[in-house]
């Protein structure tokens, strides 16, 4: 099997001519990249061109879309032959069209594909389309898409397939990104990952970012990947056992991955300091 | 329920024997916790003195158990809370042979402090202290840092008894921090400290610190220079040098901390409590010595290499 190193890119850092994958974990991270996608289009005076489910859905970060700078394809409107990829991708390539008619400078296309791959010879004739997408974006100097797909419906052999298709894969932009630091949501499981070091001078950038998570799930379990994190100060340590604390009677902290450097000072301290963490059973 | 602490002088291994073991025995019979740290010299002779009644007595050598003093108040803090509803009844002699003065200090401050780290535990430390091989500095020390004395079967109260706070004071005023003229320095400007981590850790390995104890000094240089941009007065700085045993990072600033001398040697309860910081920089590295005077605060971070 040829093997392929995707560009893994996140949202805003898209450029036209990008045609980008994404495969969502839940609806949530769907939401999420999607809703950055759309928002910063519409900020930006870009045309937003959308597959939907029915005309009347909701797009994620467009509560009030200005006139004529979003544009439905309503999947309903096909009259059965949607089920043809072919059909609904040729109506997006028309709507495009239209856009660059228009005068748009940077036209932005975002679809789930989901239902497609689920079809009679779906993943074939799928790919023979994205394969036309590919070609019809890549040289573009106004068109970014992106194509989703709900990971739970694809088998990993359709992952793999997909992956091939596309030259970029797209992930959710960073909560916090400076040259020390990196905060990414993760969706599965919920949480964030850190990268780079944490000292006193961000604990308020990581505090606000977990009590914007906390706020947006309902008290479900919140897992932090500290793989990445090549150095995390005492304080910060002080400040995670104080939101477990908090969140006491709701789902735990849940520590997944731990860097070397935190292993070491908690092994010295004792992991009872640390009352309402957990540590995932893989370590 | 009080902390019952007594040394015990004795010049014989058979007077040890002869005074410890009952009691231990007493410890068993009331269905106590009782551990018996002791060097291993002594270890044997107590172990078969106790006989059957040892089996449910945990033992540990002096020389393993007693390497780091605020360690090993982490370590009895754990056997403690690990026996409840259990009391502790602990034979503890440390080690008092191949010590600097500065470790000396330590471990005698370190006896002091048991009086208020456990003074509500319920537990009873029995002391020993060898008068035929200890310097008189040591027994002095002993006589300064527990509130009552064994003599056989008898307890006596010991009036030399002096106040931890009263002696962690007296050790803090025996600190001399003299600074070498090679030392390194590198300002402190803001609590964003990347680049003084970085400094210390190469410096660190370049002093010989394998990558664990370079990753730690770090982690411990880092908490020291937080709260002196925190707390301090500028200018903030960092001093770095090792001599022919340690690395030794000094963090300085103009301020005056009149810091508690009991500050971070009890261990907290959790990372939640006010004192968690200092008192794990005080685990992560070999010493850690604290002075404030007119000139600044300064606080020193040795790590043996």
């Amino acid at each position: 099997m040829e093997t392929l190193v995707s560009v893994r890119r996140p949202v805003r850092e898209l450029r036209p001519g990008d045609h980008a994958l994404l495969t969502f974990a839940n609806d949530e991270e769907q939401r999420n990249v999607v809703g950055s996608f759309v928002r910063a289009g519409l900020a930006a005076g870009d045309k937003v061109i959308y597959l939907a489910e029915t005309a009347h859905a909701r797009v994620p970060g467009a509560p009030n879309p200005p006139p004529g700078r979003l544009s439905m394809v309503a999947l309903d409107g096909f009259n059965g032959r949607s089920f043809q990829p072919r059909v609904v991708l040729d109506a997006l390539v028309e709507e495009i069209r239209r856009a660059e008619d228009e005068g748009y400078g940077t036209i932005r296309v975002t679809a789930d594909m989901t239902w497609a791959v689920r079809r009679p010879n779906g993943l074939e004739l799928l790919l023979g389309s994205e394969l036309r997408i590919e070609h019809a974006i890549a040289p573009s100097t106004s068109v970014i898409a992106i194509c989703e797909y709900d990971r739970r419906h694809c088998s990993p052999e359709e992952l793999g397939a997909l992956h091939q298709a596309h030259g970029i894969v797209v992930v959710p932009d960073p909560e916090f990104e400076d040259s020390v630091l990196r905060i990414v949501r993760t969706f599965d499981p919920t949480g964030l990952a850190l990268i780079g070091e944490l000292d006193a001078s961000r604990h308020m950038v990581l505090d606000g970012v977990l009590a914007r998570l906390v706020s947006s799930i309902n008290g479900s379990e919140i897992h932090l990947d500290l793989s990445g994190l090549g150095f995390i100060d005492l304080g910060a340590i002080n400040m995670l056992a104080d939101v477990a604390a908090r969140r006491a009677g709701h789902g735990p902290l849940v520590l997944d991955r731990m860097s070397p450097q935190f292993r070491t000072v908690m092994e010295t301290v004792g992991w009872h300091m640390l009352p309402g963490l957990r540590l995932s059973d893989d370590q | 329920m009080t902390l019952e602490h007594r040394a015990f002088m004795y010049g014989e291994l058979q007077q040890l024997l002869d005074t410890a073991v009952p009691w231990l025995r007493e410890g068993v019979e009331r269905d106590e916790k009782v551990v018996v740290v002791v060097r291993e010299t002594g270890m044997n002779a107590v172990r078969d003195v106790l006989g059957p009644d040892g089996k449910d007595v945990e033992f540990y050598p002096s020389e393993v158990f007693y390497k780091h003093p605020v360690r090993t108040l982490r370590d009895y803090q754990g056997i403690v809370q690990d026996a409840r509803p259990h009391t502790v009844r602990a034979l503890a002699e440390p080690v008092w042979h191949g010590q600097s003065p500065r470790e000396t200090r330590e471990w005698a401050r370190y006896e002091s402090l048991i009086n208020v780290a456990f003074e509500h535990s319920g537990a009873r430390a029995l002391c020993p202290y060898d008068q035929s091989v200890l310097p008189q500095e040591i027994i002095e020390h002993a006589r300064r840092t527990h509130p009552k004395f064994a003599r056989g079967e008898d307890t006596l109260h010991n009036d030399s008894y002096v106040h931890p706070k009263d002696f962690g004071n007296g050790c803090d005023s025996m600190i001399q921090l003299v600074r070498p003229r090679h030392a390194e320095y590198r300002t402190i400007e803001s609590d964003d400290l990347h680049d003084i981590r970085a400094f210390v850790g190469e410096r660190a390995v370049g002093h010989g610190l394998d990558t664990t104890v370079a990753r730690t000094l770090v982690t411990a240089v880092n908490e020291v220079a937080t709260n002196a941009v925190r707390h301090g007065i500028p200018p903030m700085g960092l001093w770095i040098w090792s001599d022919d045993r340690d690395l030794i990072c000094e963090i300085g600033d103009n301020g005056f901390w009149h810091a508690d001398p009991l500050t971070g040697f009890l261990p907290p309860e959790s990372a939640l409590q006010r004192g968690f910081g200092l008192w794990t920089v005080r685990l992560l590295v070999d010493l850690v010595e604290l002075k404030a005077g007119w000139d600044g605060t300064f606080v020193r971070l040795h790590v043996r290499r």
